[in-house]
């Protein structure tokens, strides 16, 4: 079985490049997108396994993008995370209520990251920190 | 340009006074001042009321009001226009305490001048203004610091999520093996990314605070478990530094009525403090117990063998900002800490306290309620209905079709529920219970109702309307249901209170029931 996609959507180039080192390391294959437009047509085209999306972006935000996908049939299914530098309080229940399978604040710790993708992929959870142990297997 | 004249109210029912009166301005030239004279308090608020008075004159003594209620009258109806005293010489302390009602100014009849009349009046206003200019930029200062605020702890937190990615990416060696040397620097700029991080948090935290916007949801909640969350969390800090933590709490303490994250946020504030001002080899205690003084409190104590503060400092380091910086070298915080928990605890009816000595360490006290269902549900009753009124419990359940409950979607439907149970009570006779179970396949609410089995039956159907209206489903099973109580009759020789004991343990004994009987946990 080929290795899950997961699409990355965040301005911050270091941001997206970090999650890309992390997820390559426990076998997800990464793409991005920098801004709501091309998120959509990003998507389209990889067809990702799970979306891991910023609220604050360029060109409409990640409300936004959630909107659209769940008009996509599609996309309306694909998982969507939330990691963002917004207030948990004033973003998160909207967040939920739109249909996303968690929030995260940034920053972000990696273990919480991976063990939230995990779970809404379906995956069997790993005990531990688990990305020391896929070092092994590269 | 023409400036217009000032419109003065003169308030007064003695014809002489007001002849006086208007002599002191016959001096002024034409068209600076324009008097209207009023006879009654009445009067006077209806024409304060329209606006357009630049001043009033007010005497203490009319017809239709009398002392510092004219003061307070005049001031409610025109808030904004300043206000001058008009008294007789054997009342001049009561003028004066008309000041601290929101007068401006008082005069004594028969002694003032007529020349300074005009001056006093024009001072008055003058004064006035720039009280409320100050009152206007105190405000915007206040709100621009608190965007400002939380825009900065935002943008703040990109970067700090790239600087953690990297660090943590090179701990973990997915970039290639690193030696002991390294890994120790790297675990130093981890440990500094945490401490900035939860810096960013208090950022976020205080503003909140200073906008009246922090969410608290009291429940039935265990101390313990709190306690025990806490000292685990901060262990690791505490050993790093060479400190022993650990909690020395009473067995078998009453829950508190309180947000259970919240107590865990005064908690992890004081004793990361505590930890942060104790120096190697010291200790830090967690303890809690009833008070004695008043058995309906709980109180928590935070004490360290650390450097302590000055016993006139311990009400300052409460405030806002405030850093001990001539207490300890080295690191500081924000000074925002304390503040948040001084807001969490009192907003959940509570105080807080310290009490310390420079060298001799400190105790931080935070008291908290106890959970007490009687206190809660006293809304139900009615007082003037002596011997016993119907109570009535209606429990809704919240399920899901598949049998089980994510806690994704508890979270999201358990707010909303909440919210629409709340708009189908009459708030002055029902209580919507907080939360008081914790987790399985169902999620119960529970209303305690004033009312008999029509009455029930009556919220029941308005809350099965509600619930089908506006919940999005999403595969959840809704159910409500009442049950009247028993006894709920009133001894003739028992007291209010012990009655609601009565009923609050009937209520409790059917909830325990509901509860136990879907296999729910009970949130103790």
């Amino acid at each position: 079985m080929g290795n899950k996609k997961i699409l990355i959507v965040d301005d911050d180039p270091d941001v997206r490049h970090g999650m890309q080192v992390r997820l390559k390391a426990n076998h997800y294959d990464t793409f991005f997108a920098v801004d709501a437009v091309s998120s959509m047509s990003e998507a389209r085209k990889c067809e990702p396994d799970l979306i891991i999306l910023d609220l604050g972006l360029p060109a409409g935000d990640g409300f936004i993008v959630m909107e659209r996908l769940k008009q996509m049939h599609s996309l309306a299914l694909i998982p969507v995370i939330v990691v963002s530098a917004r207030d948990v309080r004033a973003n998160q229940e909207r967040a939920l209520k739109a249909g996303v399978k968690a929030f995260l604040q940034k920053p972000v710790d990696d273990a919480e990251l991976l063990a939230v993708i995990r779970k809404a992929l379906g995956e069997p959870a790993k005990r531990e920190r688990p990305e020391c142990y896929d070092l092994g297997s590269i | 340009m023409k400036e217009k004249p000032l419109q003065v109210l003169v308030v007064e029912d003695n014809a002489g006074d007001v002849r006086l009166l208007r002599e002191m301005f016959s001096g002024e030239k034409r068209g600076r001042f324009e008097l209207t004279h009023l006879l009654r308090m009445s009067e006077a608020e209806i024409h304060l009321a329209k606006g357009g008075v630049d001043i009033t004159l007010l005497d203490m003594g009319l017809p239709d009001g009398h002392g510092l209620d004219t003061v307070r009258r005049a001031h409610a109806a025109a808030p904004d226009v300043p206000l001058i005293i008009l008294t007789g010489l054997d009342d001049e302390a009561l003028a004066a305490e008309a000041m601290t009602q929101g007068a401006q100014d008082y005069l004594i009849k028969g002694q003032i001048e007529s020349r300074a009349l005009p001056r006093a009046l024009r001072h008055a206003i003058e004064r006035h203004r720039m009280q409320a200019e100050t009152d206007l930029i105190r405000t915007q200062q206040m709100q621009f610091k608190d965007e400002f605020l939380s825009h900065v702890s935002h943008e703040l937190r990109s970067p700090l999520t790239a600087v953690r990615q990297f660090v943590t990416i090179l701990l973990d060696g997915l970039a290639g093996e690193i030696r002991p040397e390294q890994r120790q620097y790297l675990e130093i700029v981890l440990r500094n990314v945490k401490q900035l991080h939860s810096m960013i948090n208090d950022l976020f935290e205080v503003s909140a605070v200073q906008a009246g916007k922090l969410r608290i949801e009291p429940q039935r909640t265990s101390v313990s478990d709190a306690i025990a969350y806490t000292v685990n969390t901060l262990q690791e800090a505490a050993t790093a530094k060479g400190i022993t933590l650990f909690s020395d709490a009473e067995c078998g303490l009453p829950p508190i009525y309180a947000d259970p994250a919240r107590v865990r946020q005064i908690l992890i504030i004081l004793v990361d403090n505590a930890i942060k001002f104790t120096p190697a080899n010291g200790t830090v205690k967690v303890q809690a117990r009833i008070l004695e003084e008043d058995p309906n409190l709980l109180i928590l104590e935070v004490s360290d063998s650390g450097c302590g503060v000055s016993p006139n400092m311990t009400e300052r380091i409460f405030e806002r900002l405030f850093q001990a910086s001539d207490l300890v070298a080295g690191r500081k915080g924000l000074g925002l800490g304390l503040y948040i928990c001084k807001d969490l605890v009192m907003r959940q009816g509570g105080q807080i306290w310290a009490n310390s000595a420079p060298g001799q360490g400190a105790i931080f006290s935070a008291t908290l309620p106890i959970f007490s269902l009687s206190k809660l549900i006293a809304p139900a009753f009615r007082k003037e209905q002596g011997t016993g009124n119907p109570i009535t419990l209606v429990v809704t359940e919240m399920g899901s079709q598949t049998g089980w409950l994510s806690d994704e979607v508890r979270a999201k439907q358990s707010y909303s529920v909440r919210d629409l149970l709340q708009r189908c009570l009459y708030p002055d006779l029902d209580v919507l219970l907080p939360k008081l179970s914790s987790a399985g396949a169902v999620e119960l609410f529970f209303i305690v109702a004033s009312t008999d089995g029509i009455g029930g039956a009556a919220i029941c159907k308005r809350i099965r309307e509600q619930l089908d209206e506006h919940i999005h489903r999403e595969g959840l099973t809704l159910s409500t249901s009442y049950r009247l109580l028993e006894t709920v009759i009133r001894n003739e020789r028992e007291s209010m209170e012990e009655f609601q004991e009565k009923v609050a343990t009937n209520i409790q004994k059917l909830v325990n029931e509901a509860i136990s009987s879907r296999g729910v946990e009970n949130g103790q």
